[in-house]
């Protein structure tokens, strides 16, 4: 036994040096000071897409909201959360559809958003092909308006705001890399928002088909003052 | 390789067999003799004597002795550094024979492990008159004296010391599936053989060479580039033919046992004896193997990236004399596996992969000499595979993916053999089987049926000149008919240098998976339609109101339009022996492969479900050259070396990136300087797991007065692309790559109680490399092992 966890503390080690290389994917890396980091946030793991699973609840996977300001997850396990807090202006994402990969920024217009027919309207997002350190600045008020950016999930299509791909002969999903998007919350105030990894842990590399998966990693500002300054260097 | 050395290899081996066992008197005898060369007598020479496998040295003055001979055809094997391999028949048949006389010819002799050889074919197998000679394709001998030297004690462990082999990991198809990779060429395009008859039995494509315990491999033959004109589908990259040990003369027993790091125990009993007064021969052997398998990931998992598992098997082979001219052959190999691994991801994430595979290997065959010239074998073959597997995590005891799979294989053939002058030989035959799979997620499923036929020869026009040639072909029914040639030469410029060049075909019939499989992974939430079966199944989704689009072009162009794929292969090189004591091999290949199969999108399902299928791809390229070198700088001392220059390409991803197609035409970001610009088809950096460059070398020293074998082995492998990660859906330089690394393997090993006892130590991956993109190669191994004979002095 104590062999073997020598063996292991050994393996660590190389692991570890093994792993410089790939420095930018580790989650110390990710915190500039200014931004909040969320690590494994877990989604709803309990859910199966299948018809042949045994054991797993064959049902869609639940749907859970997201507070920028507090960290604050709000789950919608049962038609009581859901009419409690999806037309609110108390959350700013929803974590939605299989794997909770579906993201949507809180807005009353878009009839898939769980903010739909509640009280939120001014709400936006833009796609920005860019590395999240280097958007310094939300875009116009009307680039805002003119976005037609609803569903922020698997990037299938040249035209898809996605922010993951799917890749078919792997079987692995991968967050886009240079994708950033700008948001104009609730509160009007501007945001800017990064979805860094949906297994557990942050892997810098997925080797594994069974990785336990959601588990968010993904990273964001909020410009308090009021304006499109969106600086994190 | 002079043209006087091509001797008629077939007929030898035919007259040792044929003679084997025809003279049974009891009388003991010896065999004795000298070694010399230019008059002067050879020291410390190594004599062995086949199949009993009695191994002697010379004295000062040449001399050797093997005492209390039985009666039966033998052998003789003179080996010394810096001199040609000297092999000579002895038939004992109640008279003492004279000594020999042993005159060794100066050269080195690269038969061991080397590129372009084929002078080492010469040994053949009794059960199969297909013979690697007749490749036009580049043929590696690893044999049992090369294997037994290195330590390894898996087939995998061999083969991925090997020039351009490697061992590779297929992380879409499970933690456990593994395959070899070759000039390129996946495992799925790799056909492995026993004694000449196909395995069956793999993961996505991939055969786990694990399976197979080396301990009772007489010899491994390995053909790189297209060969389906020797063996038919599925040979469309390369061959490995395992060749079970065999022939035997006198009784004798061996135990083995080898204990160290990951509670690695191999065990092995193997024992031969001849029976019916020498009319009849026995090899039986059985091999334990276990591992706790490794981590090499332990930063996000806890427990094992690759595998435990507990291995049996049990192997054995007789042949006997039924006539004067007739034998019959009969072997058989099973072979099970255990495994349980447990992953623990943290939070109570615990999966349970577990996995019992049985395989069954079954061969009876009739051999006949009509005359001379003519010989007959027929054989059939059944072998029989089968998995259990499951994933399942424990914390909730849900199944992520259960399948029970299992394939049978029978297959009759009926082979002639004809070596009518000295210049040609020819082998010709005919035959066919039926495979059968199930599996919990194939539908309609129809039994493959195939028949072929072939034809293969060397001839000898001129004495500098040799061709090989074959034409098979072969006919599925769920595919239809394919031909394939192959046409080699080897010109023989002078004392010091031979040209060679081939060319070889190759096809893969569409398998079961890809036409009849219908797969539902809940894990990933995507569905598999095999191609025979997509209209009518999507028409059936359709209906139960499982379908949100349908892709209908691709589903106009694919379905029921899988078309097999093929392979033509080319080769050219050079062997130089500028010295006694050097030779050099290089030689340049190029693969096409087109119509490669691969998956596409064809429907999206209700719930976001991906619902895909299996096309054919226009064409990829393996090219590169493979150079050897062998020296022997004094004696006892042997230096090999290897490398491997390898581009492999889809020539489809550069169309795509021309013309401007997404997902291809994303600006690459540079992650450094945040720069990003537009994708040019020299972007594009070759296809996933294949290395540029890779090279080995080894020193193999032994030190006689000691009897002690010690040898130090370094392996090489480039960097490689693991993954796409910027979703351009082709490797660029940002890509994820596996670095380079060297692996550093010994082994030592002394001979004690002459000769009956043997001790070793092995240590493999000195230097404790790994890395977690490589989940199947373990750190440092440190093994000890003791084995002991039974034989008659």
């Amino acid at each position: 036994m104590k062999k073997w966890r020598n063996t292991l503390l050994l393996l660590t080690a190389v692991t570890l040096t093994a792993c410089s290389s790939n420095e930018d994917d580790n989650n110390a890396s990710l915190s500039d000071g200014k931004s909040t980091v969320i690590t494994d946030l877990a989604g709803d793991t309990g859910a199966s897409m299948g018809g042949n699973t045994d054991g797993k609840q064959q049902r869609s996977f639940h749907t859970f909201l997201f507070r920028l300001s507090d960290k604050k997850q709000i789950w919608l396990h049962t038609k009581a959360d859901s009419a409690q807090y999806m037309k609110t202006a108390d959350w700013d994402l929803a974590f939605t559809g299989p794997y909770n990969s579906e993201v949507y920024v809180n807005s009353s217009k878009h009839q898939y958003n769980p903010g739909y027919e509640g009280p939120v309207q001014n709400t936006a997002v833009i796609k920005i092909d860019q590395a999240y350190a280097n958007v310094s600045q939300a875009p116009a008020d009307s680039d805002f308006d003119k976005s037609e950016v609803t569903k922020i999930g698997w990037s299938s299509s040249e035209s898809s705001a996605g922010w993951f791909y799917y890749s078919l002969s792997s079987h692995i999903m991968q967050a886009v890399p240079d994708r950033t998007y700008a948001i104009r919350l609730p509160n009007g105030k501007y945001a800017k928002l990064q979805l860094i990894n949906a297994y557990k842990g942050n892997p810098p590399a997925v080797t594994d088909l069974n990785w336990p998966a959601p588990y968010f990693t993904f990273r964001y500002f909020v410009q308090h003052d009021g304006s499109k300054n969106l600086s994190t260097k | 390789m002079k043209p006087k050395s091509q001797k008629k290899p077939l007929k030898n081996v035919i007259n040792v067999f044929l003679l084997l066992t025809l003279f049974s008197v009891n009388a003991q005898k010896n065999i004795s003799g000298f070694i010399y060369h230019s008059q002067k007598p050879l020291e410390n020479a190594i004599v062995q004597l086949e199949p009993s496998n009695k191994t002697t040295h010379t004295n000062a003055d040449g001399s050797f002795t093997f005492f209390g001979l039985s009666d039966g055809t033998y052998i003789i094997k003179v080996t010394s550094m810096g001199f040609k391999e000297y092999r000579h028949k002895i038939i004992l048949n109640g008279q003492q024979t004279a000594p020999l006389q042993i005159d060794m010819e100066a050269g080195i002799d690269l038969n061991e492990v080397s590129i372009l050889n084929k002078s080492r074919s010469a040994k053949n197998n009794p059960e199969n008159l297909i013979n690697a000679q007749y490749s036009a394709m580049p043929v590696t001998i690893i044999d049992r004296k090369a294997i037994e030297l290195m330590g390894s004690r898996r087939l995998d462990e061999v083969l991925k010391e090997q020039t351009g082999i490697a061992i590779v990991n297929n992380i879409s198809g499970g933690a456990r599936s593994v395959g070899v990779q070759m000039q390129g060429f996946g495992s799925e395009y790799i056909m492995v053989l026993i004694d000449g008859q196909p395995m069956v039995g793999r993961n996505n494509g991939n055969f786990d060479l694990s399976r197979i315990s080396v301990s009772n491999i007489e010899r491994i033959e390995i053909i790189k580039g297209a060969s389906s004109s020797l063996y038919g589908s599925e040979a469309l990259g390369g061959t490995i033919n395992i060749i079970t040990r065999h022939g035997v003369v006198e009784p004798q027993l061996q135990a083995a046992v080898s204990y160290g790091t990951l509670n690695i125990m191999d065990a092995v009993l193997e024992g031969e004896t001849p029976f019916s007064k020498n009319k009849g021969t026995l090899n039986l052997a059985t091999n334990y193997y276990s591992t706790d398998g490794f981590n090499t990931n332990s930063k996000y998992i806890n427990g094992t990236t690759s595998p435990p598992y507990d291995n049996y098997s049990l192997q054995g082979r007789s042949r006997y004399q039924l006539g004067e001219k007739s034998f019959l052959n009969f072997s058989g190999r099973y072979g099970l596996r255990r495994s349980f691994m447990r992953k623990d991801f943290g939070l109570g994430h615990i999966s349970g992969d577990n996995q019992d595979e049985q395989d069954l290997n079954l061969s009876l065959s009739f051999d006949h000499r009509f005359s001379n010239n003519l010989r007959s074998i027929t054989r059939y073959y059944l072998t029989f595979y089968s998995a259990d597997m499951s994933v399942a995590w424990q914390e909730s005891t849900t199944h992520t993916s259960q399948d029970v799979f299992k394939q049978t294989l029978h297959r009759i053939e009926q082979q002639f053999s004809y070596s009518g002058t000295r210049s040609y030989e020819l082998v010709g035959g005919f035959g066919g089987s039926l495979e059968n799979m199930n599996d919990d997620a194939l539908t309609n499923v129809n039994s493959l049926r195939t028949f072929f036929s072939y034809i293969q020869g060397e001839w000898s026009p001129i004495k500098k000149l040799k061709a090989v040639g074959g034409l098979r072909y072969d006919y599925t029914n769920n595919f239809g008919g394919r031909i394939n040639p192959s046409f080699g030469l080897q010109y023989f410029i002078n004392d010091k240098i031979t040209f060679k060049t081939g060319i070889g075909t190759g096809f893969k019939a569409p398998d079961f998976k890809t036409n009849y499989l219908v797969f539902y992974n809940s894990n990933s939430n995507y569905l598999v339609i095999g191609n025979a079966v997509l209209a009518p199944t999507l028409q059936q989704l359709q209906n139960e109101g499982q379908i949100s689009e349908t892709r209908q072009y691709v589903l106009n162009q694919a379905a029921g339009k899988l078309e097999a794929e093929k392979s033509t292969s080319y080769n050219a090189g050079l062997v130089f022996e500028p010295s006694k004591a050097l030779k050099v091999e290089g030689s340049a290949f190029f693969h096409k492969i087109t119509n490669q199969i691969n998956s596409i999108q064809v429907a999206t399902g209700t719930n976001n479900q991906i619902i895909y299928t299996y096309q054919n791809l226009p064409e990829t390229v393996n090219k590169g050259f493979e150079i050897g070198f062998k020296s022997s700088p004094f004696n006892n001392l042997q230096i090999n070396a290897g490398y491997q220059y390898l581009i492999a390409k889809d020539l489809s991803v550069k169309d795509s990136i021309r013309a401007n197609k997404w997902p291809y035409n994303q600006n690459i970001h540079d992650p450094a300087t945040g720069n990003s610009y537009k994708p040019r088809p020299s972007d594009y950096w070759g296809i996933e797991n294949r290395s540029r460059h890779m090279a080995n070398a080894a020193v193999f020293y032994r030190y006689e007065p000691w009897k002690i074998n010690a040898n130090i082995r370094v392996n090489f492998r480039g960097k490689y692309p693991f993954g796409d990660r910027n979703g351009n859906q082709f490797i660029d330089k940002y890509d994820t790559f596996v670095k380079d690394y060297w692996l550093m393997n010994a082994n030592i090993e002394k001979k004690l109680l002459k000769d009956h006892l043997s001790i070793r130590f092995t240590a493999e991956n000195i230097f404790d490399y790994t890395d977690p993109l490589m989940p199947g190669q373990p750190g440092r191994i440190l093994l000890a092992g003791v084995s002991y004979s039974f034989f008659k002095d």
